[in-house]
């Protein structure tokens, strides 16, 4: 039978972990898989994958959707990931799946905040109260520290000047 | 009588088998194009732009790795030599920030965590900090950070198109 390599990300942790399951794992069996693994290891964890709405449900041996050689697996306690972005004066704020990648959170407040080509360009996201500015492939739920929420401030990019 | 692989190159290989780096492939970010010690290859994927590559080369200099930075120098994949200038990419404000020809001879690239460049700069520790060299990170840090550039909308192609 063959088989696909899965890269798991846990809540809160960047790191990624590799997984190897058989192509068109059912539902039941990548949750068991997990469980092995010690990656779920409490009750109230929840698996999605990629940037699926839906979680993996457990009781099944349907095949899971979207799991292909190379799929993102996201192993969170939050169904949904509340975020808000701040821009100036102005706040947006909305619900996305925990997989969700900064790259679409960006893009969403784009177009809520009415930003021309060139001002997109040059803003970035940072995390509220902090400098960490990650990168667009990041899940959101691997920046949670607690609790379901995120915030954002959408800042210029600072471009990288000094003496030559 | 067996030779001992040098440290810096041991742990280099190790980030290249990692999960952050592998996925990153997977993903078709970047991919592993050759290692000559003290010098790693890779391509990173741009976005498409009219009349220019689906991806650079860099080579990037990694003795001392991952305790010292890697220093990189975009890298034409075919000649196996420096890029021609003309072949830079370059964009708006952000991307030719970074891709500075003029910058200590077009050897380096002028982002924070680079080697050569974050000398002399002591005001980057501060002001890019999440642009910094991570040695838990090596490689990977560097890269997604190409890929950020190359990937944004800021990125308009080559210099000379």
């Amino acid at each position: 039978m063959s088989e696909c390599v899965l890269f798991v990300q846990a809540q809160g942790d960047s790191r990624v972990v590799e997984v190897v399951v058989p192509e068109n794992v059912s539902e039941s069996a990548l949750l068991a898989r997990l469980k092995e693994l010690g990656m779920l290891g409490a009750p109230n964890l929840l698996v999605f994958v990629d940037e699926a709405e839906d979680q993996v449900g457990g009781e099944t041996d349907r095949p899971v959707a979207g799991v292909r050689h190379g799929a993102r697996v996201h192993i969170t306690a939050c169904r949904k990931i509340r975020v808000t972005v701040h821009y100036l004066e102005k706040t947006v704020e909305r619900d996305f799946a925990p997989g969700a990648r900064v790259r679409n959170v960006k893009a969403w407040a784009v177009r809520e905040f009415h930003l021309d080509h060139k001002d997109a360009a040059e803003h970035v996201l940072q995390l509220c109260e902090s400098a960490e500015r990650p990168s667009g492939d990041t899940p959101l739920h691997t920046l949670l520290q607690g609790g379901c929420a995120l915030c954002f401030n959408l800042v210029p990019e600072k471009r990288v000047e000094g003496a030559f | 009588m067996s030779v001992v692989a040098a440290p810096d190159l041991l742990l280099l290989e190790r980030h290249l088998a990692s999960p952050e780096f592998r996925l990153g492939q997977v993903e078709g970010r970047w991919r592993h194009v050759a290692t000559n010690w003290p010098y790693v290859t890779i391509a990173v994927s741009a976005a498409m732009r009219p009349n220019a590559p689906a991806e650079y080369g860099f080579r990037f200099l990694c003795s001392g790795y991952p305790q010292l930075a890697a220093t990189c120098q975009p890298w034409d994949l075919e000649t196996n030599c420096a890029l021609a200038f003309g072949r830079w990419p370059t964009g708006r404000a952000i991307v030719p920030s970074v891709f500075r020809i003029e910058w200590k001879g077009g050897v380096c690239l002028y982002i924070p965590c680079d080697r050569l460049s974050i000398e002399g700069h002591v005001n980057w520790s501060q002001e890019h900090r999440s642009r910094l060299w991570d040695p838990t990170r090596g490689i990977v840090c560097y890269l997604e950070q190409l890929y950020e550039l190359l990937n944004q909308s800021d990125y308009t192609g080559v210099r000379c198109s």
